[in-house]
């Protein structure tokens, strides 16, 4: 059964001024329930826009989403009922954390969701389990953190509200590789514990090739194309076309096979590649 | 709503206005503010209005943007009137219910004065419309440059204003984008009453103050790196210069004066009272 849906979705910024942006054009995507979804493309290509309106942000300027079926503009209690459904986590998160202690921060969205005490502690305590936030941290002023430990909360906020899909919009910029790890490891381990739909926005292959199961291309305020992360990386001319890449480790591949060496081009992880050469060393017996 | 504030905003476009040099058009402005007010009958008053029609005109700026610029000067607009309305109370008496008296007189000086702050704000916005923010502080700098022999250095107050114009789109963007965050967790920023509305603000406000203060020390690093020091020896790469469409707008707005202040000697009498009374 289809879960998120975006049926013909068009969204045309500032009509009427001379700055008159299409900004997504005849968009049609339909995710299932538990799937890691990961958006690419380059930067302007929309796809920040069409997050947006995944939770009802954006007023669709044509088209419709759809919740489980049902349109997510059908009422006005809809649609704020699909902010708490849908979580989005915006780019850049920590630069929107405003209160006092950390506790009250995660606490924000379950405080406007109506919870009682009792539900909202339990759910900022688990909220800031599973992104990795300490007890003793929840006591302290947000503005005390390190940048990687505000984007670990930032991120609790949104999923102490407990959503049925989570999106990310770029959770890993600007942020160290151990940063990044933590970030993508705690999303990994959020969507196989609780078996809920995810959605992250990204510019890095690696990662998407790492983790998502299903991978949209965003190009020219359209998708391009989607599938899986071997159907989508196996065309890597096209990718490049459009201004985005293969991961680091196809590449390689990629080169190893125009050097003459019998590999395989479709690799997509580092796993993936130590197997292959594994594989070739076996063959030409060097192990 | 946050969108629809205009004052401050560049509109490019290629017309003789936006050519102009900035000085003039200050001048013009400056001039046209003043004599809005001076301004004492409605003869003069419509003679103030072709004269922003004829400037919006030539601008090639669409006029639904004009409009636009009004939006968010409705409620000064209303609350003018009302106490027009409320205070004068000459002509003839319209409405005389219980403690409420409205008068002919109250009512067309609630419309002299919505009519002069409207143009008011439109030829504001035409200014900043047609000129860009950097050719604009430009100008000032050139115009003020002289105070620096008093010991004024008014290149100081023109760089604030540059920085604070060139900020207003980021912090519009920001406003934006926290607002949504914050939507995105449920915040409610257009229902509930006043008290309720005002502390929804918070969650926008603290990240709001907070970013600014953190990039004002980021500019602040860049343009020491820059070896910025003031307006010191400073010289600009497009120096102003008068051209011949300065020297017809300046006589323009000489002759601009001049209508004004001859349509105040002979048409004074057509003021809010007498245009009324005419009309009965």
């Amino acid at each position: 059964m289809s879960h998120l849906k975006t049926e013909n979705l068009s969204y045309v910024y500032g009509e009427g001024t001379p700055f008159k942006i299409t900004a997504l054009d005849n968009v049609n995507i339909d995710l299932e329930k538990g799937e890691l979804v990961a958006i690419i493309g380059h930067t302007g290509s929309g796809k920040s826009t069409l997050v947006q309106h995944l939770n009802g942000l954006l007023k669709p300027t044509e088209g419709k989403i759809f919740l489980d079926d049902e349109n997510i503009w059908e009422s006005k209690s809809k649609v704020y009922d699909t902010r708490f459904r849908v979580g989005l986590c915006f780019q850049y998160p920590e630069y929107q954390l405003f209160e006092s202690t950390v506790y009250k921060d995660i606490a924000f969205g379950p405080t406007n969701m109506g919870l009682n005490e009792k539900e909202i502690d339990e759910r900022v305590r688990s909220a800031a389990k599973y992104v990795g936030i300490p007890d003793g941290m929840l006591a302290k002023s947000p503005f005390d953190l390190s940048g990687g430990e505000k984007r670990r909360v930032a991120i609790a906020g949104v999923i102490s509200m407990e959503p049925e899909v989570l999106i990310l919009d770029e959770p890993t910029s600007g942020l160290d590789p151990r940063g990044r790890e933590q970030i993508l490891g705690l999303i990994k381990n959020y969507r196989e514990k609780t078996g809920k739909t995810v959605i992250i926005v990204s510019h890095s292959m690696d990662d998407v090739a790492r983790f998502a199961t299903k991978v949209i291309v965003m190009n020219d305020s359209r998708v391009e194309n989607s599938g899986t992360v071997d159907e989508i990386f196996e065309n890597s001319s096209r990718l490049s076309e459009i201004g985005l890449s293969v991961p680091q480790i196809t590449e390689i591949f990629i080169r190893l096979k125009k050097m003459g060496y019998p590999v395989s081009e479709k690799v997509y992880t580092v796993e993936q590649g130590h197997s292959e050469l594994m594989r070739l060393f076996a063959e030409r017996g060097i192990v | 709503m946050i969108k629809d504030i205009t004052i401050g905003q560049y509109f490019p476009m290629n017309s003789p206005i936006h050519r102009l040099d900035p000085r003039t058009k200050l001048l013009f402005a400056t001039v046209y503010i003043v004599m809005t007010f001076v301004s004492n009958n409605f003869v003069g008053l419509l003679f103030c209005f072709i004269t922003a029609c004829i400037v919006i005109a030539v601008s090639k700026i669409p006029v639904k943007t004009v409009l636009k610029g009004l939006r968010p000067i409705l409620l000064i607009v209303i609350i003018t009137s009302l106490l027009q309305i409320a205070y004068v109370k000459t002509g003839i008496v319209l409405v005389d219910v219980w403690r409420i008296k409205i008068t002919s007189g109250g009512i067309l000086m609630a419309v002299f004065m919505t009519v002069r702050i409207a143009l008011l704000i439109v030829m504001s916005t035409m200014l900043t419309y047609t000129t860009s923010p950097t050719s604009l502080t430009n100008g000032l700098d050139r115009i003020f440059a002289p105070l620096k022999k008093i010991g004024i250095d008014f290149h100081t107050v023109t760089m604030i204003m540059t920085i604070a114009l060139r900020f207003i789109p980021t912090l519009i963007e920001e406003v934006d984008k926290i607002m949504n965050a914050q939507k995105s967790r449920g915040a409610n920023f257009d229902n509930g009453n006043i008290i309720k509305r005002a502390k929804a603000l918070i969650p926008l406000f603290i990240p709001l103050l907070f970013n600014s203060i953190r990039r004002a020390y980021e500019l602040a690093n860049a343009m020491t790196c820059r070896c910025y020091n003031g307006g010191k020896g400073k010289t600009t790469m497009n120096a102003l210069k008068m051209k011949k469409g300065d020297y017809f707008a300046v006589i323009i707005s000489a002759a601009f004066v001049a209508g004004v202040i001859l349509l105040n000697i002979y048409c004074g009498e057509y003021n809010a009272e007498f245009t009324f009374n005419a009309a009965v």
